[in-house]
């Protein structure tokens, strides 16, 4: 019965599953150049058109397409199976229709070299205006599919008022919530002002448009994690075929991330001109707020590891870490994921804190930062899901174990020295976003070895990447057939589920989010307006005035 | 009761949670005050065509007083200008600078001088450069500006006498 009844679901899985491997290999195929291009002594195969070209595909395509159609995958799988439910076919197709246009409108200028402003895209520098209304539609495609999933829980809801929240679709709502809160006033600021700067040249206050920008760019990042941390609260108690430790705790930190992943964008600002230090000391400490959560989850997922290895015979303070399904790469690149994440946070508790922020700021630091968080928490976690759904989805054995368990540990052998390499470096001063940071033989010596360090981290985690896109491609085409029906992990037995607490009325939570958001924002929006607006003309990437 | 057990252990760690952020923020809270920390936080903006034009913020090193220099600098695609400024026995240095044309960063290698720079905005911020900064410091444009960002940089000269 798992597998059948959900043509439509599954058809769309499928498909945003391949979208998102590709996208992940053609991203792939840019870190791996503009690494190489800006470590001195490597390999250099870009001119500087095509340096920020790649570089503008690279974020975009992994920061954003990847993670959005797996996401997007993960989402459908999930709340169909976990519920029980259908989905509505036309909310589906008019999602792919919607997000897949998009990518590619905005990918031509990204391919062609007319959009080199990179995926922050700051004002008032000007890409060609296909490449924010392919965003736009990308962006709105996302809202139809949100309709799609509330609309099937909202029937769900109906059938069991009150019965509690399945675990991973609460991970799937939260996720969701996010991203509507993050989004409308991103897409308002890019019609209100970007596509009339790239129509007409109209010119556009810088403060105000990075202002909604991160607004944006701040729960982007939890958009990312939330399902991963999804994944590890779903995934890893039933690889140990333990219960999770605390379901409640993980719910607690599902409505904090609600409630405080957006109300925090100042803290990419915090070396802006224009913005009081009362606003940055707020968003602080709403920061420090959110990083709860992930604190909550850090414990929640170390236990739930330590019931699982002492259910298996472990003994002692650490014994129960050998006892670990290690050979088994779904676990294996989980629990990775979730080991990156913590150092990830470590670092982002850093670069949170404004009294060590301009140290870092703009630095490869950060660069070593987020390959951690959204680079390896995220995305080795897909990749972990995709050896788990894969086979299910597409009815095919994975091609080589062999080459799916060696993955995940040379992903995280990697990563650990690209990242650590990075992180030093950052505190050396070496800037992120740069062609060549040789500056004329004028750079500080002491950049050179980390920074060769970091390139030789870099191709291992690449060969990694590769390794895994062959190894799905090959499952694709050559994987040997299931025959017999595979369970489906998430169907759940909806008597056994206990009745509905406090913990699971998201509605009350997202209203007191909006009350943050507003109070947090209020403050930095009444200074730009209130100042005044302080308009710039655009001009291109080449250095062209326009006005 | 090993329910309660875990109840417990949950506990404790939602108190270690609180007691770590709480540290940490009075920690950053301490730093900002006794450090008098500062970040570029003026409100002064500017119309950048008459930046362009060169009507507002002439660029250029001043010594105020004894050891205070102001430092005015306009960042273009893709130059700082000036790119090479020099003082002597600095005790304070105060940066004004604006951009003639996009978003550019303003870094001084081996310092803790790093801020963001807009078009329509004048940052202000201070240093007061430690004794033993002495020598040749590379400055550079963190933050993407088109194609020639890389080319952006400059020297600043610090001279004790
Ligand atoms: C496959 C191997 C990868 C390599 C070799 C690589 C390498 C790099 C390098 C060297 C940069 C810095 C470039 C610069 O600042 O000049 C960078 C930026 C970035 N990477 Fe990766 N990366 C890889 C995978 C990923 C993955 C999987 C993600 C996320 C899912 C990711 C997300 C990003 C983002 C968001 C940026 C920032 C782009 C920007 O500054 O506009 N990367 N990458
Ligand atoms: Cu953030
Ligand atoms: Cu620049």
């Amino acid at each position: 019965m798992a597998g059948q009844g959900y043509e439509h679901e599954v058809k769309f899985t499928k498909i945003a599953i391949i979208f998102s491997f590709i996208s992940l290999g053609l991203g792939g195929l840019f870190g791996i150049l503009q690494l190489l291009e800006r470590t001195p002594g490597m390999p250099q195969l870009l001119d500087r058109q095509q340096y920020y070209t790649a570089l503008t595909g690279h974020g975009v395509l992994l920061a954003i397409v990847w993670t959005a159609f797996f996401i997007m995958a993960i989402a459908v799988h999930v709340v169909s199976r976990e519920l029980q439910v259908r989905l509505s076919r036309t909310l589906l197709n008019i999602t792919l229709l919607m997000t897949i246009g998009g990518t590619l409108v905005a990918a031509v200028p990204i391919l062609t070299g007319d959009a080199a402003v990179l995926y922050t895209f700051y004002a008032p520098l000007k890409a060609h205006v296909a490449f924010y209304l392919g965003a736009g539609v990308l962006i709105l495609g996302t809202w139809v599919f949100a309709a799609a999933i509330f609309k099937a829980f909202i029937e769900w809801k109906r059938k069991y008022p009150d019965k509690a929240l399945p675990i991973a679709t609460m991970g799937v709502l939260t996720t969701l919530i996010i991203w509507l809160e993050a989004t409308p006033p991103l897409v308002f600021m890019v019609l209100k002002d970007l596509v009339p700067m790239a129509l007409v040249n109209k010119p556009v206050d810088v403060l105000e448009t990075r202002t909604y920008f991160w607004y944006f760019g701040h729960p982007l990042v939890y958009f990312w994690i939330v399902p991963a941390v999804t994944l590890w609260y779903f995934a890893i108690p039933k690889l140990l075929g333990v219960e999770i430790f605390s379901r409640q705790m993980a719910k607690v930190a599902f409505l904090l991330f609600i409630l405080a992943s957006t109300p925090v964008g100042l803290h990419h600002q915090f070396l802006d001109p224009g913005v009081s230090d009362a606003a940055k000391l707020l968003h602080t400490i709403l920061t420090f707020t959110v990083a709860s959560p992930s604190l909550l989850t850090a414990f929640n997922i170390l236990a739930t590891l330590e019931k699982g290895g002492r259910k298996a015979g472990g003994k002692g303070a650490l014994g129960w870490l050998s006892k670990l399904p290690w050979g088994n790469p779904v676990f294996a690149g989980l629990t990775l994921a979730f080991i990156m994440f913590g150092f990830g946070g470590i670092s982002g508790v850093i670069n949170a804190s404004y009294t060590l922020n301009y140290i870092v700021h703009n630095t490869l630091w950060i660069v070593g930062h987020f390959h951690l968080t959204v680079g390896t928490a995220a995305t080795l976690s897909f990749m972990a899901a995709s050896y788990l759904m894969v086979p299910r989805l597409f009815g095919r054995q994975i091609y080589s174990e062999r080459m799916a368990l060696a993955q995940p540990y040379l992903w995280f052998i990697g990563m650990a020295i690209f990242s650590l390499a990075f992180h030093i470096v950052g505190l050396f001063g070496v800037p992120r976003r740069t062609y060549d940071v040789t500056y004329a033989g004028l750079a500080p010596p002491e950049w050179l070895p980390w920074l060769i360090m970091g390139a030789i981290g870099g191709v291992v985690f690449w060969f990694s990447g590769v390794i895994f896109l062959a190894n799905m491609g090959l499952t694709l085409i050559s994987g040997r057939r299931i025959t017999e029906p595979q369970p489906c992990l998430f169907t759940l037995d909806f008597s056994r589920l206990p009745a509905a607490t406090r913990l699971d009325s998201i509605k009350f939570w997202v209203g007191l989010a909006i009350v943050v958001i507003l109070i947090a924002y209020f403050v930095p929006f009444l200074e730009i307006y209130g100042r005044g607006l302080s308009p710039a003309p655009p001009v291109t990437p080449e250095g062209l005035r326009l006005g | 009761m090993a329910e309660k057990n875990e109840l417990m252990q949950e506990y404790i760690w939602i108190g270690i949670i609180i007691a770590m952020l709480t540290t940490f923020l009075v920690i950053l809270g301490y730093v900002s005050e006794a450090k008098g920390f500062d970040t570029p936080s003026s409100a002064v903006t500017c119309d950048v065509r008459q930046v362009r034009k060169g009507e507002i913020l002439t660029p250029g090193v001043k010594e105020v007083a004894p050891g205070i220099y102001e430092v005015n600098l306009k960042a273009r695609m893709w130059a700082w200008i000036p790119n090479s400024i020099e003082v002597v026995n600095p005790k304070k240095i105060i940066f004004k600078v604006t951009s003639e044309d996009v978003v550019h960063g303003f870094q001084i290698v081996g310092t803790p001088v790093n801020f963001m720079v807009f078009p329509g905005y004048i940052a202000e911020i201070q240093w007061e450069v430690p004794e033993d900064f002495e020598g040749t410091y590379l400055f550079v444009c963190n933050e993407y500006c088109g194609l020639g960002h890389d080319t952006m940089w400059g020297q600043l000269i610090i001279k004790r006498e």
